[in-house]
């Protein structure tokens, strides 16, 4: 098996627009999870409301397209009835940060036993660009027509605090990276957050002077900034760009789990 | 093995364009019939995969086909056989 038999092909092409990174993190996903050698009847897709939430849709095993903001508690559910299946879920920094954020955190707490791959767009795709708590300061969007001026979430070091067993983050440039990420999440019991900041060219760039998709790859690839290269600066005492985001494995330990298979 | 781009699937947004190291894609010049822009391929038997998938019974390299969104790269059998020139480049 590949990547490519966890598809639904007659679903395809699927309706995310031109140049949009989450066709790109399915991708990384069903590479990880084919090459655990996962089986198709024991593995089920979770998601929210959003565009990075209709992912499952397009993936042939059994899935629940729940609703805005709640697919941790169906997860939750899923994996203590079934304890032997795979749970993954899909969803937005909307979905998960705002309307749902309060489950966030409790799952994190729980440490449920499943992998959430959150595609952070840093803004709400799918109803027409509004601000979301993930939107950088000063970017445009339907909501901050002056520029944003709250602070946004820092997703990762959330569920870090909130008690996630496996923290990781990076961009839907880094592939090669993202697929070993979320490998590593799949594996770890307890729950696994897995950050992508992904390009939404339609709501977010055409925005914020990053029209094409090449300038937002381009962005992203030249603000991220690896977590070994963070520590370094740390110890040097030297000071860190405070428009850079940190990539890589941010937190890998094994506090007691829930849900986890016997 | 010979690389395919699947033009009722891709949506032009050359991201593959970025990232092949030896830049085997290149930025579609005709709108085709859905009125995107699919990407040329340039000697596309460079690619590290076309020579050795079979060698090695293995993808080899691949972050076109991973980082393409929108599933539309992929490698066929060639049949029948098509001898192809292998260039080497340093
Ligand atoms: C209860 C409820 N409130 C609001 C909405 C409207 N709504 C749909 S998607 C969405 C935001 C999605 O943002 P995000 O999770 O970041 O997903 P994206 O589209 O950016 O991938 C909102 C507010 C809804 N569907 N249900
Ligand atoms: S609106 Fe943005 S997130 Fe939604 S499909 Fe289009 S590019 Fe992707
Ligand atoms: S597999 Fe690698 S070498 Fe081959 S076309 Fe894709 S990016 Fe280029
Ligand atoms: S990455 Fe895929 S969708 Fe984008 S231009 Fe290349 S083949 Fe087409
Ligand atoms: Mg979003």
């Amino acid at each position: 098996m590949s990547a490519e038999d966890w598809f639904r092909e007659d679903r395809l092409p699927h309706i995310f627009c031109a140049g949009c990174g989450n066709g790109t993190i399915i991708n990384c996903t069903l590479e990880a999870v084919d090459s655990l050698g996962w089986k198709i009847d024991d593995t089920v897709f979770v998601s929210g409301i959003g565009c990075s939430s209709r992912a499952p849709g397009y993936i042939k095993t059994d899935s629940l397209h729940t609703t805005h903001g709640r697919a941790l508690p169906f997860a939750t559910g899923v994996k203590m009835a079934k304890k032997d299946f795979n749970v993954v879920v899909f969803t937005g920094d909307g979905d998960l940060s705002a309307i749902g954020g309060n489950h966030f955190i409790h799952a994190c707490r729980r440490n449920i036993d499943i992998t959430v791959i959150c595609m952070n767009n840093q803004i709400y795709g799918m109803t027409g660009g509004q601000g979301s708590p993930c939107t950088p300061k000063g970017a445009i969007s339907t909501t901050t027509p002056y520029g944003m001026d709250e602070t946004p979430f820092d997703l990762c070091e959330l569920a870090s605090a909130a008690g996630a067993n496996y923290v990781a983050r990076w961009t839907s440039y880094h592939v090669r990276e993202l697929t070993q990420a979320i490998k590593n999440g799949l594996q770890r019991p307890g729950l696994s957050f897995i950050e992508v900041i992904v390009q939404c060219p339609t709501n977010y760039g055409r925005r914020n002077k990053l029209r094409d998709v090449q300038s937002m790859i381009t962005s992203m690839k030249d603000h991220a900034l690896l977590k070994e290269k963070r520590d370094r600066l740390l110890a040097e005492g030297k000071p860190i760009p405070d428009d850079m985001f940190v990539v890589g494995t941010l937190t890998d330990r094994n506090r007691p789990a829930l849900g986890v298979k016997e | 093995m010979k690389l395919v781009i699947d033009d009722t699937r891709c949506k032009g947004c050359n991201l593959c364009v970025m990232v092949c190291p030896y830049n085997i894609f290149q930025e579609g010049q005709q709108p085709n019939q859905r009125g995107v822009f699919v990407p040329g391929l340039d000697r596309p038997e460079r690619c590290t995969n076309c020579r050795l998938q079979q060698l090695y019974q293995r993808r080899l390299c691949g972050v076109c086909q991973t980082i393409c969104p929108d599933q539309a790269i992929r490698w066929v059998q060639e049949s029948p056989f098509e001898p192809q020139k292998v260039v080497i480049e340093y």
